[in-house]
């Protein structure tokens, strides 16, 4: 196989949510043809760019997937079959990156907030931020304020992304962005926020600088916020 | 069976127009319809997501006066507050009611547990504790073991708790439907006496034809060992699934439940 040929390879089994040749794809019978792990190590072994592979194999296929996703023809078990061959990748990716040298998009903190311990979403939308190049530091469930703060503060973070699936914990959202104020923090970093009961509205009324509905959205916001100086 | 109705719940978007405009009738219509169909609860949960807790406590208020007024059907107050509880238990005055929901969380369970006793009512305990819900059938049971320590120590008879070992969808992680099982198993064997409950739609949450999923799913949890059930009691399919699980795990003597329904 040509090196883009495996690059377009790697890409379809991401779509088709397959992490090892075993795996059931979305489509029927690709049972037995190598996965994203086999193909992604044979690539490395080829010496392509782990870089080209990121975004020609990964972070466009996800795209993709997320368009599916959009138009219903993927539920959540595909995107989660997909997200997991991300995932899988970056891990085999990680040490050729660095040792290429090549720098992240910059550190984006994720975290749900007090008093909220649902975390599904929050790990989708992780890993969908590591497929498209950012450092994930991820605080998972139940973090207080103060421990959101701090760790944007310690960590230079120039993203960070809250969560919350109740009523009842999404003001939490609201006291770290008035912490930040407080420090002298939130011009520095990006608020995104997300989860069932918020919304644009919500967004706008708490101050953070963007509303996700889901993790393709979050995508496309970072698109925007890369494209703007 | 024992079925809990839980159509009256204002995180759904239709009731809580109801709650925040105090639509009487509405509600009423809502709690008969599911009486009608079976229910032998009606799960209230007036959460609409604005308001302070204040405007929460007025809500329970009015919706467990206006229910209780019209119709004799024990309820089921289905809040994450205490005061909420309190509040629903005391216009209740010691009729049968049941709390929804407690967890192994030490200061929940302060609060909760001693109101069951007070009000001898019933009580949903979640196995699950304040660092969320485990993962393993183990994790699980520990959780149940903290609450049912604690119903002893504030007198709430384990006759009195339904367990809930918590239904989390498959479309997420595909194992959740047999940590559930097992753990059910698991609670009949291990606590006698106690009953179990759960809402059991949310293991098909994201996928498609999800009645066919409830379906199949009560049939195996009731062979596990379920006693009570939060579903919506118009589900017609899922109504009768009830039936043909009960009749089929050997909990319907002579099949005269299941026969009954479906006599011509």
């Amino acid at each position: 196989m040509n090196p883009s040929e495996l690059l377009e390879k790697i890409a379809f089994n991401v779509i088709q949510g397959r992490v090892e040749a075993e795996d059931e794809g979305f489509d029927l019978g690709l049972e037995g043809q190598p996965g994203v792990t086999e193909l992604v190590n044979e690539a490395l072994n080829l010496n392509i760019d782990p870089k080209k592979i990121l975004i020609e194999s990964l972070t466009e296929s996800m795209e993709i997937v997320g368009e599916k996703f959009e138009q219903n023809e993927y539920l959540i078990p595909d995107m989660l079959a997909s997200a997991e061959c991300v995932g899988v990748a970056m891990d085999l990716l990680s040490p050729h990156l660095i040792k290429a040298g090549i720098k992240s998009k910059g550190k984006f903190i994720i975290a749900t907030v007090k008093g909220d311990l649902h975390d599904i979403g929050k790990n989708i939308v992780a890993i969908m931020l590591k497929g498209a190049g950012y450092e994930i530091i991820d605080l998972k469930s139940d973090v207080s304020t103060d421990r959101i703060v701090d760790a944007v503060k310690e960590n230079e973070a120039p993203f960070l992304g809250l969560s919350a699936l109740l009523t009842t914990t999404m003001r939490n959202m609201e006291n770290v962005i008035r912490e930040l104020e407080k420090q002298g923090l939130r011009n520095k970093v990006k608020v995104l926020i997300g989860g069932a009961p918020t919304s644009k509205e919500f967004a706008a009324q708490i101050g953070a600088d963007a509303y996700c509905k889901d993790a393709f959205q979050a995508l496309e916001i970072m698109k925007k916020i890369e494209s703007s100086p | 069976m024992i079925i809990i109705g839980e159509k009256i719940n204002a995180t759904l978007s239709s009731v809580k127009s109801i709650m925040l405009n105090r639509e009487t009738e509405n509600l009423i219509d809502l709690a008969k319809k599911q009486v009608e169909s079976g229910a032998n609860f009606i799960d209230v949960n007036v959460g609409t997501g604005v308001g302070s807790l204040e405007d929460e406590i007025e809500s329970i208020q009015w919706a467990v006066e206006s229910i209780q007024e019209q119709i004799k059907t024990p309820i089921c107050i289905d809040s994450a507050d205490p005061k909420v509880m309190e509040t629903g238990l005391k216009i209740l005055n010691n009729k049968p009611a049941m709390i929804n929901s407690v967890k192994a969380e030490k200061y929940n369970l302060e609060a909760v547990v001693p109101l069951a006793a007070e009000h001898d009512s019933f009580l949903i305990a979640l196995a699950m504790d304040e660092s969320g819900i485990p993962k393993t059938v183990e994790g699980r049971l520990r959780c149940c073991e903290t609450i049912l320590s604690a119903c002893e120590k504030y007198g709430v008879s384990i006759q009195n708790v339904y367990i809930d070992p918590l239904v989390m969808p498959i479309s997420t992680d595909i194992n959740s439907g047999m940590v559930t099982l097992k753990t059910l198993s698991a609670i009949k064997e291990q606590f006698p006496g106690a009953r179990t409950v759960t809402g059991l739609s949310n293991v098909s949450y994201g996928l498609p034809e999800r009645g066919r999923l409830n379906v199949a799913y009560l049939h195996m949890c009731i062979s596990a060992g379920l006693d009570a059930a939060i579903i919506d009691p118009l589900d017609k399919a899922l109504m009768a699934a009830v039936k043909t699980g009960e009749v089929l795990a050997g909990k319907d003597r002579h099949c005269r439940r299941y026969m009954r329904s479906f006599r011509k």
